[in-house]
């Protein structure tokens, strides 16, 4: 039955071709809109860690200045980040299964043998349980171990691309390399890792390319290498040099922890709170208090990732997938009630009501993936021209428009269930009509 | 004539009532949909054009830092900006410690009262010598700008040392809104004053969030950072070229330092506007396709109608319709349909903008933009009828005769 019902739908549209070219395109057109904004809107709401949502952690405590009321201060909102001496304390923590402590520094390396000059490179300053925490994946060797951390050691991993140009992409692992002037040994070469947005570190923007390179905290700082993010300083903090900085107040560290359960949970918090107190009692932190623990999807949220201006656009490719819906169902309609003299032949013939119904449903059925596999095509040639419009800037719609399959089949469906509902009613509407009426001769 | 000619389209539309409202809900969707974007696009527009406050065509930057905290960066400094002042092109150079436009650079706060409990304003520093304001193409309005014996050297006391600074005419109304600043001490936290000096027009400094026309200018010499940056300004068209002629010498010419980066200040500009450029693009791709989309179903419906009606117009035209009366059937089916989805659309259109100014902060719906939307719709409309009705004229009369 369901081949004769095709055959017929592709009767009725070598019948009115034109028509239904333009049902398909408004369907396409619609569809891929909505697919190209759903997948920036996506890639920009997601969550590029879900699995691990309910035991990572960002931690964050307010340690500013109190402020007069009435302050004319423009924005002045929570601090991501903490100052050395409060980082180093909660990082000594023993309960968190994982823990991570993450700076963002800048130095130079030198020393490989395909460089012809030194390099500035982003260095990721943190601990081994970065790596863990954040299913770091690794191409040669792999992290430092905890001895690492507290020596501290040089050592260094370094990420694909720094690799591919230093060492042309070969395994660099236990080779020497100079950070500063002072050799760094490589423990490991991290596989391709840029998680979009970069939750563990959005105190500078939300999409970016991720660090060239990663060091032990300590080493860093025993390198009395300045911070490279973002510092703010509260008061009269005002450091100029690297051991003035370490005593401030001003925070430029974020802290990370893997907290598996409830119980783990609370003890933190009380370890927190513990320690609020006793820096209270100091003149410290003198706002009301506000330790937190941020999951993260909690954490992309309060920060904003997701602007406006996609969620703006979500609505209108919507809104336009709407008007297509509507013009499709219109022509099918007024398409269908004028083939009614066929199909009260049908219906005198034997066709029941439900066949009738069925025909009409397999016809926009047909449509509705006509128009569905020509929106996919459409959408991955638009998400192609995106990328490769705003790929060379560290712009977000360039490193975003990245065919994303899950997404895609998601709105594929939604759009395809939605044309097929919107073809319910014109089925439906010549069922009904009477086949008496129009078997008369005209 | 024409009152007779309008109970037939009516009795011909209430046949296929669905099928014209369908086609009434798709224009008024369309119309609210076309209206409001248009409203967000000449927003956006708005706010791609606005004044940076910087001549940013003929003006390029570029950037560098120590690779060794220890080696004179001083020195460095005044090699690179003897260098390009002596390129033949360039108008003027200075040395600053960020550039304004990117998204990195220092800020602070001031107030203008002493002491770390004052309510303080947020502003974006900025260290500059001498020729910073030529560079940049920023005017002074009142007082005086820096001269080359006002710039403190090189030093790791950085901003709050300064005793004296310009800032820009915005941030001098917010701290001293009942008169004039110049002469006037501010405060950067701490109890030492800082004499506002001279005055400059409004310019947007280094962007953190959203961009400020509040900047401090402190006469020191940058590099306390570790890096500083060499602004150029260029004869009009040179600019790309010497760019990369500097950059090309740059890069080789002192192991010590390298360059964290180069480009003109346009690609600057370019990159604060790229998200508001893409929302418009987008807007205006989709304002099209539905315009399109609305057009051809108009114009496919038609035609289909009038396929479909053959014999119904031949009997028209046999009982003494001219082509004329034909055309103008279709065409009042046509505007009685338009003019149904237009009024439904522009509740829709208001609702729509009241809801959208409601969520992000946007000003009211233009009421112009949607009279030219509708004024627009209405004539697509028919001229996408247009071509169907005349086709309908041509049927002859005799079709009226036929049974089949």
């Amino acid at each position: 039955m369901l081949g004769y019902y095709c055959r017929l739908a592709l009767k009725s549209f070598r019948h009115t071709p034109g028509l239904t070219a333009l049902m398909v395109g408004a369907i396409a057109f619609g569809i891929s809109t909505c697919i190209v904004t759903l997948t920036v809107y996506h890639a920009m709401s997601g969550n590029p860690i879900w699995w691990k949502n309910n035991v990572l952690y960002a931690v964050t405590m307010d340690s500013r200045d109190p402020l007069p009321t009435g302050s004319l201060a423009d924005s002045d909102s929570l601090p991501d980040q903490f100052s050395y001496a409060d980082a180093t304390y909660l990082y000594g923590s023993s309960i968190p299964r994982h823990k991570a402590i993450v700076a963002t520094m800048s130095g130079a390396l030198s020393g490989a043998p395909d460089q012809s000059a030194a390099a500035l490179v982003h260095l990721r300053a943190t601990s081994m349980g970065f790596f863990r925490m954040f299913d770091v994946p690794f191409e040669y060797g792999g992290p430092w171990d905890a001895a690492a951390d507290r020596g501290p050691e040089p050592v260094i991993v370094l990420s694909r691309d720094e690799n591919d140009k230093l060492f042309g992409g070969a395994d660099s692992v236990g080779r020497s390399i100079l950070l500063d002037n002072h050799p760094f040994r490589i423990v490991g070469v991290l596989d391709r890792w840029n998680p979009q947005p970069q939750f563990y570190d959005l105190t500078v923007r939300s999409f970016g390319n991720a660090s060239d390179a990663y060091i032990p905290f300590a080493s860093g700082v025993q390198l009395r290498l300045w911070p490279h993010g973002h510092v703010s300083c509260w008061g009269a903090d005002d450091p100029h040099t690297y051991p003035q900085l370490i005593g401030s107040s001003c925070v430029w560290i974020l802290l990370w922890v893997e907290l598996p359960d409830a119980a783990s949970r609370e003890h933190f918090r009380a370890y927190m709170d513990a320690y609020w107190a006793a820096q209270h009692k100091m003149g410290r932190f003198q706002r009301p208090r506000d330790n937190s623990l941020w999951p993260v999807s909690r954490w992309l949220t309060h920060h904003h990732v997701v602007t406006d201006n996609s969620r703006l656009l979500l609505r209108l490719a919507f809104a336009f997938l709407a008007v297509c819906l509507i013009n499709t169902v219109g022509i099918e309609l007024t398409k269908f009630l004028r083939a009614a003299p066929l199909t009260g032949v049908r219906r005198a013939l034997g066709a029941s009501r439900r066949h009738i119904f069925l025909q009409h449903l397999v016809e926009t059925a047909v449509i509705a993936l006509a128009g569905s596999a020509l929106g996919l095509a459409l959408s991955w040639a638009e998400l192609d021209a995106i990328h490769a419009l705003y790929s060379g800037s560290n712009d977000a719609y360039g490193l975003l428009a990245h065919f994303d399959p899950l997404g895609v089949l998601w709105a594929l469906g939604l759009a395809a269930l939605a044309t097929i509902i919107a073809g319910l009613y014109p089925a439906w509407r010549i069922g009904r009509v009477p086949p008496a009426l129009h078997l008369k001769s005209q | 004539m024409m009152t007779l000619n309008v109970r037939p389209v009516l009795s011909a539309l209430s046949r296929n009532r669905t099928g014209a409202l369908l086609v009434a809900l798709e224009i008024a969707i369309a119309l609210a949909v076309m209206v409001n974007a248009a409203w967000i696009i000449s927003q956006r527009v708005q706010e791609i054009e606005s004044p940076t406050g910087i001549d940013t065509r003929d003006t390029f930057a570029i950037g560098f830092a120590a690779l060794d905290g220890r080696s004179d960066i001083g020195t460095a400094e005044r090699e690179d900006l003897a260098y390009v002042r002596s390129l033949p092109g360039v108008i003027a150079a200075s040395a600053t410690s960020s550039v304004p436009l990117s998204y990195y650079g220092q800020g602070g706060s001031v107030s203008q009262d002493p002491g770390p409990r004052a309510p303080a304003i947020l502003e974006r520093s900025l260290q500059v010598d001498e020729s910073a304001l030529d560079t940049l193409g920023v005017h002074i309005i009142a007082g005086r700008s820096f001269s080359a014996t006002d710039i403190q050297p090189l030093s790791h006391k950085i901003f709050s040392g300064s005793p004296e600074a310009v800032i820009t005419q915005s941030l001098a109304h917010r701290l001293f809104p009942n008169g004039n600043a110049l002469g006037k001490p501010i405060y950067a936290g701490d109890n030492s004053p800082i004499i506002v000096v001279g005055i400059t027009s409004d310019f947007i400094g280094s962007v953190w969030g959203m961009p400020s026309y509040n900047t401090v200018l402190y006469p020191q010499t940058p590099g306390g950072f570790g890096a500083y940056f060499c602004l150029v300004r260029t004869r009009p068209g040179d600019t790309q070229a010497l760019l990369q002629r500097a950059q090309r010498h740059l890069a080789t010419s002192n192991p010590d330092r390298v360059i964290i980066s180069a480009q003109t200040l346009e690609y600057y500009r370019q990159r604060l506007a790229a998200e508001n450029r893409a929302v418009v693009i987008f807007l205006t791709l989709v304002t099209a396709l539905i315009l399109s989309v609305t057009c051809l179903g108009i114009f496919g419906l038609t035609a289909f109608n009038v396929s479909t009606r053959t014999k119904q117009i031949g009997t028209l035209r046999a009982v003494g319709a001219r082509k004329r009366d034909v055309v103008a059937h279709f065409l009042i089916e046509n505007a009685i349909v338009l003019i149904v989805g237009a009024v439904a659309g522009c509740t829709l259109a208001l609702g729509f903008g009241y809801w959208l100014s409601d969520q992000y902060q946007l000003p009211r719906l233009d009421l112009h933009y949607l009279a030219i939307g509708v004024v627009t719709l209405a004539v697509i409309g028919q001229l996408a009828a247009w071509q169907p009705a005349r086709r309908a004229a041509a049927v002859p009369p005799s079709v009226a005769t036929r049974t089949i």
